[in-house]
């Protein structure tokens, strides 16, 4: 009984200890960040690799999930003969939730997983050491400029995923199903409001980018340089980041929608 | 650095092989031309006073001390595991002495502040063991990467200057190689280019002999005296291979168990009467070193405690 105290006790400790060097490890990031006007090339790089390359994944599921959508929406409506509210129904769920929650999930399995193992390798092999001995900051040479390309990727890689939801409902809702595109267009318009509706889906894209990148090379530049110990530390991002999100989400959703 | 300030690095790439079958002679019996010019030691570079350093229950280092001149050759050989890897990344600032102080051109490293440490460190060209050669960029602009942060120099400049440390090394027809495509020779003459791009005032080895072939060997310690004699660079010296470190060096400290064991030029060494040193030099499996990493008794280990 009393080891099982200990023992709590001990990882609520470690867990505090964690919590407190990602703080210090993202405000000496953020520091870092400014220096990155100077060097625009290392961002690109990274824009490229994080958001370019987790384009296709995004696209494809964005299709999917607004094709489904028109369907489970049609049928739903279609009870009460609401069929013309099929767009603004499959634009509200896209732009307030699915949008950025799913995007920001894929984004973590896509982008987030290969950053961490990124990092932790490069740490393991004593990369970011010899920048050290070379008078170079890995966190202002490697970290900031991955923090700061997820970041701005994650809200347009959402807007995208939004844009093509709503496309893949319009294929099957007046596409396959028949409703009038007409109605299915103005309802949507006159249904989705800019402010309330996708100002605050951009803000969740926002927020979910940042601790999704946060967390991922926070992950990698305090793993353990094994193996092993990248390994762990990648399952943990992925862990880690859909709990973030998913909490988040319902405290944001919380302050913004009610 | 500064466009006017550069060193021309005065090790004429062509010449260096030819000196390669002199190093490799035979160190005992031998004395060694090169050693009295620079008996008489000057300047301390780097001093350690008094340095414990524990790794969990493990004591690295126990009150350790030592001085490593400046523009000398400094050797530290000890067995695996004594250290010296640990001894080069506390002088580095990497690590910080759990009591005792390092000191670097007077100051004390783990004091400084994050700039200041990273000044000092510009000045301070290391060669990793594993080599730490950034896997994402190729042979050229690892070797160009700490140019590229620390200066803004013209392109073609940069180019010539990483050329020239290339070649140095023998490697200058590798430049688009990406470091997955190296052997681990090759990776740790690489490292040694980019160690020395920047012209540092001193350099830390840690064994860059290891996975050399024997002509390669010969060049890599004809380059690493040449900076040395010809540019002043202080240079410390990690190595288990004797004959190779005991030629260039002017001072040679043995580690063990924590401690400075000895100390002295290499002839001394050579003639030491110590079995320790007598030992470690002539490479004897039997003597007062430990082979094996404290272990318990082997008996009690292999037959399971309770046949002991
Ligand atoms: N990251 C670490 N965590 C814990 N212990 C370590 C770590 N790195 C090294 N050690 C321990 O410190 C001791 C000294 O290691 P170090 O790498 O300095 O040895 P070395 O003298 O360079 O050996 P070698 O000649 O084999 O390179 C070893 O006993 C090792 O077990
Ligand atoms: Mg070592």
């Amino acid at each position: 009984m009393l080891d099982l105290f200990a023992g709590l006790g001990a990882a609520t400790l470690s867990a505090l200890q964690r919590t407190g060097r990602g703080f210090i490890f993202l405000l000496r990031t953020l520091a870092g960040v400014p220096l990155l006007l100077a060097r625009p090339g290392l961002l690109v790089k990274e824009l490229f690799s994080t958001g370019v390359q987790s384009l296709l994944i995004i696209l494809v599921s964005g299709l999917f999930v607004g094709m489904v959508l028109g369907l489970q929406g049609y049928v739903t409506l279609s009870k009460f003969g609401a069929e013309e509210s099929l767009g603004v129904m499959v634009a509200l769920s896209l732009v307030r939730e699915l949008g950025p929650v799913v995007t920001a999930l894929l984004f973590a399995g896509r982008a987030g997983s290969a950053l961490t193992a990124e990092i932790g390798l490069m740490k393991s092999t004593e990369q970011l050491s010899g920048m050290e001995m070379m008078a170079v900051d890995p966190i202002h040479r490697v970290i900031a400029p991955r923090l700061t390309a997820g970041f701005i990727a994650m809200p347009i890689l959402a807007a995208l995923f939004s844009a093509v939801g709503i496309l893949g409902g319009y294929l099957v809702g007046v596409g396959l199903l028949g409703v009038d595109a007409g109605s299915f267009m103005s309802q949507m318009q006159a249904g989705v409001d800019w402010r309330i509706d996708v100002l605050n889906g951009v803000i969740k894209s926002i927020a979910f980018g940042f601790v999704v990148t946060w967390i991922a090379v926070f992950e990698g530049y305090d793993a353990v340089p094994t193996s092993e110990g990248v390994s762990q530390a990648t399952t943990r991002t992925v862990v880690h980041s859909a709990l973030a999100v998913l909490a988040l989400d319902f405290v944001l959703t919380g302050l913004m929608f009610t | 650095m500064r466009y006017g300030q550069l060193r021309e690095p005065a090790f004429g790439v062509a010449r260096s092989v030819q000196y390669a079958p002199q190093t490799l002679r035979k160190v005992t019996g031998c004395p060694l031309p090169t050693m009295a010019p620079y008996a008489a030691m000057d300047e301390t570079h780097i001093s350690i006073e008094q340095v414990s350093f524990s790794r969990g229950d493990r004591l690295i280092f126990d009150g350790i001390s030592m001085e490593i001149p400046r523009g000398r050759i400094t050797a530290i050989m000890g067995p695996s595991g004594t250290g010296k890897t640990t001894l080069l990344r506390l002088i580095g600032g990497q690590l910080v002495p759990d009591s005792g102080r390092v000191l670097v051109n007077g100051l004390e490293v783990a004091s400084l502040s994050r700039r200041r440490l990273y000044e000092l460190r510009k000045r301070m060209g290391m060669l990793f063991q594993s080599g730490a050669l950034l896997t994402d960029l190729s042979v050229f602009e690892n070797v160009a990467f700490p140019l590229r942060e620390h200066s803004r120099m013209p392109e073609d400049m940069i180019r010539d200057m990483v050329l020239m440390k290339l070649q140095a090394v023998g490697l200058r027809g590798a430049t688009e190689l990406m470091p997955a495509e190296l052997s681990g020779g090759m990776a740790r003459r690489v490292a040694l280019a980019r160690s020395i791009v920047l012209d540092p005032e001193m350099i830390m080895y840690d064994e860059p002999f290891t996975g050399l072939d024997p002509i390669t060997m010969g060049t890599i310690v004809t380059l690493i005296k040449r900076l040395n004699r010809a540019l002043g660079i202080t240079s410390l010296l990690v190595s288990h291979d004797v004959e190779e470190t005991l030629s260039i060096a002017d001072h040679v400290i043995l580690i063990s168990a924590g401690k400075v064991v000895e100390a002295g030029l290499p002839a001394e060494l050579a003639a030491s009467a110590s079995p320790w040193v007598q030992q470690f030099i002539q490479g004897l499996p039997d003597g007062p070193v430990p082979f094996h990493y404290p272990a318990p008794d082997p008996l009690e280990q292999f037959l399971g405690g309770d046949h002991a």
